[in-house]
Formats: C-alpha cells, structure tokens, sequence
C-alpha cells in the first residue's frame, strides 16, 4: 500500500527539482510578490499634497498652515496666493494636472473673526477621484482644525474620549497585510498547481503512461497532492520568514496551530484546484479558472477592506469563501496569539468546507482518471 | 494583406471554439467590476460596538442612543460586563469597547472634566483610525446639543466642497482602473499564452512552412486580440455606467486614441514573454509578474505611489499602467482634455514604441 505511494512521491519529487525554471519561479515570486506587496500597500493615506491659499496672511492664518503640516498627513506644496480672489478655476487645473490633491481657502478677515471669538470659516475643497483619500484627508483636516480651534480660544470640550488600541498599537498597516499576503499567496499557489498540473500530464498524455502502471488512480493522485502540500508549506515558512525578519510583523499567537490550521485549510484549496481539472481540458483554461477562483475569493475575504465595509448581499456571499475563515484565523494567531476556542467557528468553517470539496473533489477526480 | 487575414481568421476560430476561456473573457471583466465595486469598499460604516455603561443614567443612555442611531457603529451582541475592555471584545465579537464609567451625567451637568474610555481593536488598522475619529466627532455633537440654544461657538469651521466625485463613491476611482487592468489581462496575458501555445504544440513551425512572413503571422495572430480587448474595454465601461453610476465626462474618442496605445504597449510586453519561454504555464507566470502584479500594485490602481519607497516609485514610472490610468481617470471622471493629459500619454507612446520594436525585433530572430 504504501511502496507505490512513496514511489509516485518520490517520482514527483524529482520532477519538480529537474524543472529548475519553474522551481526559481515557484519560489522566488512569492519573495517577490511579499516584498512588493509588503512596501506598496500602504492603506494609511498620508502626505496628501495640499495647496493653501491664504488671502488672510496673519500670524494666526500662519499657524493654522504650520498645525496642518505638522503631523504626517499634509504636504503644503508651495502656493500662497496674495490675491483676495476665489481661485476656483486654477485648483480645477491644478488638481486635473494631479498637482494638488487639496486646497485649504482662509478668506480675509480670518483673524480678525477667530480673535474676536466669532466663528471663522475656511474653505476646504477635495479631489474626489480618489474617494478614500478624499474622505480621510477631510477627517484630518476637521480633527486638525478642532485642535487648534480649542488652543486659540482656551476653549476646551470637558468630556474627552481618551482612546486605546489593542493588538496594534502603532497601526501600522503591513502588520495587517502582511499575514493576508501569505493566504493569499497560499490559495493562488496551490491551486494553481493542482489544477495545471493534472491538466498538464493530461494534454501531454503522460497521464495514461503512469496509470498503465501497478499504481492505483488514488496512490498517483495522494503522491501528487503530497507534493504540493510540502510545496505550500515551504512557500510559507519562506514568506513567514521574510515577513517576520525583514517586515519585523509580530508572531504572537503558535505557530504550530497555524500549521495545522494551514493544513486544514489547504485541503480547500487542492480540492478546489483538483474540481477544476476535472472542467477543464487545457492549461489554458484551468489557469483562468484557478485564477479567476483566486482574484474571487481574494477580493471577498477581507484581504483589502473589511467584510463588515461590503453590502449585506455580498456579506453573505463571502460566508461561502473559505478564504474568509483562513484569513481571520492567520491574522488572529499572528497579531491576537488567538487560540483554538477564540477561532472555534473559523475552525469549523474550514473543516466543512475542506472535508466536502476534498472529498467530492477527490472522489470525482479518481473516477475520471480510472 | 491577405495572409494577415487568413492568420486572424484562424486564431478567431481557436478563440471562439475555445467556449470555456471565451465565458472567462467576457464574464471575467463584468463580474471584476462588480466585485471591485461593492468589496472594495473604503468606506468604513457599521462597525460592531460595545458600550459598558457603569453610569446608567439618562445622560449615559441618550449618549449610547447617538451612537447606536450613527450610520457608524451598530449594537455588537451583548456581552458578560466584564471589567477588562478585551475580555468584553472578544466576547461581544466587537471592534471596539466604549466604557462609561459612573459619574458621566453629573460632569456633563456640572460641565467637570471626564474621561470616556475606547478600547479599539488595531488589527484592522484602517477601520481602528476610523472608529476613533467617528467617536470623538459624535461625542462632540453630543455636547454642541447641550450648550443653550443661540450659543456661537467660537473656533474655525470648516466648509467643504469635494470635486468630480461629489458623493465619495469608491467605485468611481476603482472602474477606470479596472480597465486598464482587463486590457492589460487581455492583450499580454492571452497573447503570450497563444504563442507559447504554438511553440510547446510544435504548430508554429508548421505555420511559418506557410508562405507569411513572421510579422504578417505576428500581426494576425495580435489583432483579433486588441478586438477583444476594446470590446471588454467598452464592457466594463459601460456595465460600470449602468450599475454605478460611473461618469464619463470627457472625450470618448480621446480615451479610444490612448486605449490603442495602451493595448499595443501591452501586446508588445506579451510578445516578449512568449519568445522567452517554452511553455505556456512559464509564459503565463512570467505574465503576470511581469504585467498584472505591477500593474495592480504599483499604478496607483488601490495604493497611492507617492506613499511607496522611492525604489517602487522608479518602479511604478516604467508600468505602462501608471500613465493609462492617469489618462482614463482624467478622461472619465474629470474632463481633462489633450492638453493635460498630453505628458503621462506621451510617456506611454515612448514605452509602446521602445517595447514594441524591441518585441518585435525578437520574435523575428527568435521565430522567424
């Protein structure tokens, strides 16, 4: 029972080594893909480029700019206009152009209005092409102004909220990020495997090579999933490595339940990747259904943008992405130290999901390739 | 100019008997934008809270009836009133813990300093910014409503004025991008893929025993792919159009102009792939490190490139999908006209005409 099984291992386990361009591949792209995923998403909007156009000019209108830059959100390009005149039409060109992305307008009399505790107004004008980093930057702005309103006027509100972060105190975003690159580094990889690779013997025909064999259609299809399994546990340790080492994102939670977890959830993954070789007849077309199952289940999980941030419809729907669970549980053990009765229900999520499509999957595939 | 024809003839054949990757060609582009329109939501409303009210005073409770009311924060469900904000999270499934403790109603009334206590969950870093701006802007409105009618509130006001996207839709600013992202799919990724199609079936040498030059059979093979290309271009738009309300403000023929650069640009990156490579699973991965991960990531697709390393910046100037997606942006949503949106479309004629002659210099040694 076990000889042909460690046999067909073993065969794959050379192939694999012998094909030196697919293995650099294999394993350099998810160090590439971490390392660029790990600097560009940056999902805190800072250093937006605000034009200031002052038509005040006081030592007041001037503090306001200074409180404005001080922290890292605004950049004041440099734009002081002297003219009392709405300069409307030049922000339309200036934020076509992609100069500007903000304007502040201190009318004149600004001063004169704050010092002499009347309201003053000021006019705040964004680009919205980019809706999130408008609505931020409007956030900013008022917090910033609320500030420096109360240190002019002395007038301070007497019920503050004094405010805590668990888990992340600095909000630093690849903390969040970086342990969602890995699922989803996971997910795209083996399904990506599995699903060409089955498809490949089959369009070369060394399928039915290997099946003329004393080796039963389960043995050959258990040695391949074994592979990709060792596969998709190194392409993890790798990418957990550079995370940890260069990213320096904590690891509270244990590793060791991440591992069995990961394992748990790769039985979705290689089931869904072996669903689609039984589909498809080209390579061709299972990279586009692995690829496509992948971007799905990616923009769904919660990977980007949180699930509570999605219509309801669309909330249930991703009750069905198992991507959903894995992501929740990795983020949970890396940035919570989350333990099993914390994850309860994404455990059991993930073991319904993975013993029916691994089942089913398995079940169907076998049949075929007999 | 006949065997071109017979060429693209052939290759239409492949692509429409090939039902299964045509379904993905055509439905792939509409359900990304859908799935980019609704899921990629920035906007941060409905966050699960729970308020710990030790006060239980009329005061406390209108306080927590403002919060719960807010388009922001729901009711998370009830949980034990343990007095560590964690365990009270964890339990309740929060994302954030409000904790009132006794003596509230009296400062209010008294106007005495207090302090609300807010325990935010900072594993999701954009939601926990957000939460903590929502609750001081609500507590804030809490106490404007107790000042006496009339009262002018000394301090500066802010009034705001958002242009070309009045209501901050996400959308809006994800569509134009993901078209540029469907061409860029279209043109690299299925063009290197059918040329290394060729060369691993070993079809290709039987097609150059034909009497077509490499650049006839090149030129063939390629144009009923910038085809597919522009009507996907035209599907997402228009599906975006009707399902969100995206604007089209500018000029459509203009934007047409750019595309074809654009779509060359891409064609050029997949025929260099293809000549690379002997497989077609290589020339699929190198496609899409090459072109997809670069143009997703660092475009400015979702992530802003100035908040990037310098290095990914240099980076993000040579991905022909930087410029495109200035130009579709500026097009659709602003207006601009040629006279802006003349730099990042001449950067993009320099990298179509560099990678297109060093493409096609390649693939007639390589090929030919």
């Amino acid at each position: 029972m076990w000889r042909p099984y460690i046999g067909v291992v073993r065969k794959e386990l050379i192939q694999f080594l012998r094909d030196k361009n697919a293995l650099r591949m294999l394993f350099v792209m998810p160090v590439i893909q971490l390392l660029l995923l790990g600097y560009a998403i940056q999902t805190d909007v800072k250093k937006l480029w605000l034009d200031v156009y002052d038509a005040d000019r006081t030592e007041l209108s001037r503090q306001l700019i200074a409180a404005l830059q001080a922290g890292d959100y605004f950049v004041v390009t440099d734009r002081q206009v002297q003219s009392e005149r709405t300069p409307v039409w030049q922000l339309d060109e200036r934020f076509k152009r992609g100069e500007a992305e903000m304007a502040l307008i201190i009318p004149p009399g600004f001063a004169e209005q704050l010092s002499t505790n009347h309201p003053a107004h000021v006019g705040w004008v964004a680009d919205g092409t980019d809706a999130n980093a408008a609505r931020i930057g409007i956030g900013y702005a008022g917090q910033i102004l609320r500030k420096f309103s109360s240190d002019v006027t002395g007038m301070r509100p007497f019920v503050e909220i004094r405010s805590e972060f668990l888990y992340n105190p600095e909000g630093e975003s690849r903390n969040f990020m970086v342990p969602g690159i890995v699922a989803t580094l996971l997910t795209m990889i083996t399904l990506m495997l599995t699903a060409m690779a089955i498809v490949r013997e089959r369009e070369l025909g060394t399928l039915e090579q290997v099946l003329v064999t004393p080796v039963t259609s389960f043995t050959l299809l258990f040695g391949k999933l074994t592979m990709f399994v060792m596969a998709a546990m190194l392409i993890m340790g790798l990418s957990l490595t550079v995370g940890i080492l260069w990213f320096r994102v904590p690891f509270v939670g244990s590793p060791i339940l991440l591992v069995v977890l990961s394992l748990l959830y790769l039985m979705t993954t290689l089931g869904v990747g072996m669903f689609i070789s039984t589909i498809t007849a080209t390579q061709q077309q299972a990279m586009f259904y692995a690829w496509f199952f992948s971007i799905f289940t990616m923009l769904t999980s919660g990977y980007f943008t949180p699930v509570a941030n999605m219509p309801i419809w669309l909330q249930r729907i991703t009750l069905l992405n198992p991507m959903r669970y894995f992501i929740e549980i990795i983020r949970g053990i890396m940035m919570k130290g989350a333990g099993v009765a914390d994850l309860s229900h994404d455990i059991l999520a993930l073991a319904v999901f993975g013993i029916v499509i691994f089942t089913f999957s398995t079940l169907r595939l076998g049949k075929r390739l007999a | 100019m006949r065997q071109i024809r017979f060429i693209a003839q052939k290759e239409i054949y492949h692509i429409l008997r090939d039902v299964r990757s045509l379904v993905i060609i055509f439905v792939m582009p509409m359900l990304m934008t859908v799935l980019y329109g609704y899921a990629i939501n920035m906007d941060i409303e409905h966050v699960p809270l729970a308020i710990v009210d030790q006060d239980q005073t009329a005061e406390s409770r209108t306080l927590i009836e403002r919060f719960y009311r807010s388009r922001y924060f729901f009711r998370a469900k009830a949980a034990p009133e343990y007095n560590d904000p964690e365990q009270v999270m964890r339990a309740a499934g929060a994302a954030a813990v409000l904790f009132i403790r006794p003596g509230f109603e009296r400062a209010v009334q008294n106007k005495t300093d207090f302090e609300l206590g807010l325990t935010i969950d900072g594993s999701e870093t954009s939601q926990a910014a957000a939460v903590q701006g929502y609750a001081s802007a609500l507590l804030n409105e809490f106490l404007q409503d107790h000042l006496p009618p009339g009262t002018e509130v000394p301090g500066v006001r802010l009034s705001q004025q958002v242009l070309y996207n009045p209501d901050l839709q996400s959308s809006h600013f994800f569509v134009p991008g993901i078209v540029a992202i469907i061409l860029l799919m279209i043109s690299a990724l299925l063009t290197s893929i059918t040329i290394a199609r060729e060369k691993e079936t070993g079809t290709l040498e039987q097609l150059l025993t034909a009497p077509v030059t490499p650049i006839q059979l090149l030129i063939g093979k390629l144009l009923p792919y910038i085809g597919i290309a522009f009507i996907d271009g035209l599907l997402v738009i228009g599906f975006a159009k009707v399902l969100f309300a995206v604007p089209f403000v500018g000029s459509f023929w203009l934007l047409l102009v750019v595309e074809l650069i654009y779509v060359t640009t891409a064609l050029s990156i997949g025929i260099l792939v293809s000549t690379g490579v002997a497989t077609q699973q290589l020339a699929m991965q190198y496609a899409l490190l090459l072109t997809m991960l670069p143009s997703v990531m660092l475009s400015g697709f979702i992530f802003a490139i100035k908040n990037m390393p310098v290095v990914l910046q240099m980076v993000s100037r040579i991905v022909p999908a930087t410029y495109f997606l200035k130009v579709v942006r500026g097009i659709m949503l602003k207006g601009s006209g040629f006279e802006v949106l003349a730099a990042p479309a001449g950067f993009l004629l320099i990298l179509q005409v560099v990678l297109l002659t060093i493409a096609v210099r390649r693939f007639r040694t390589r090929i030919g």
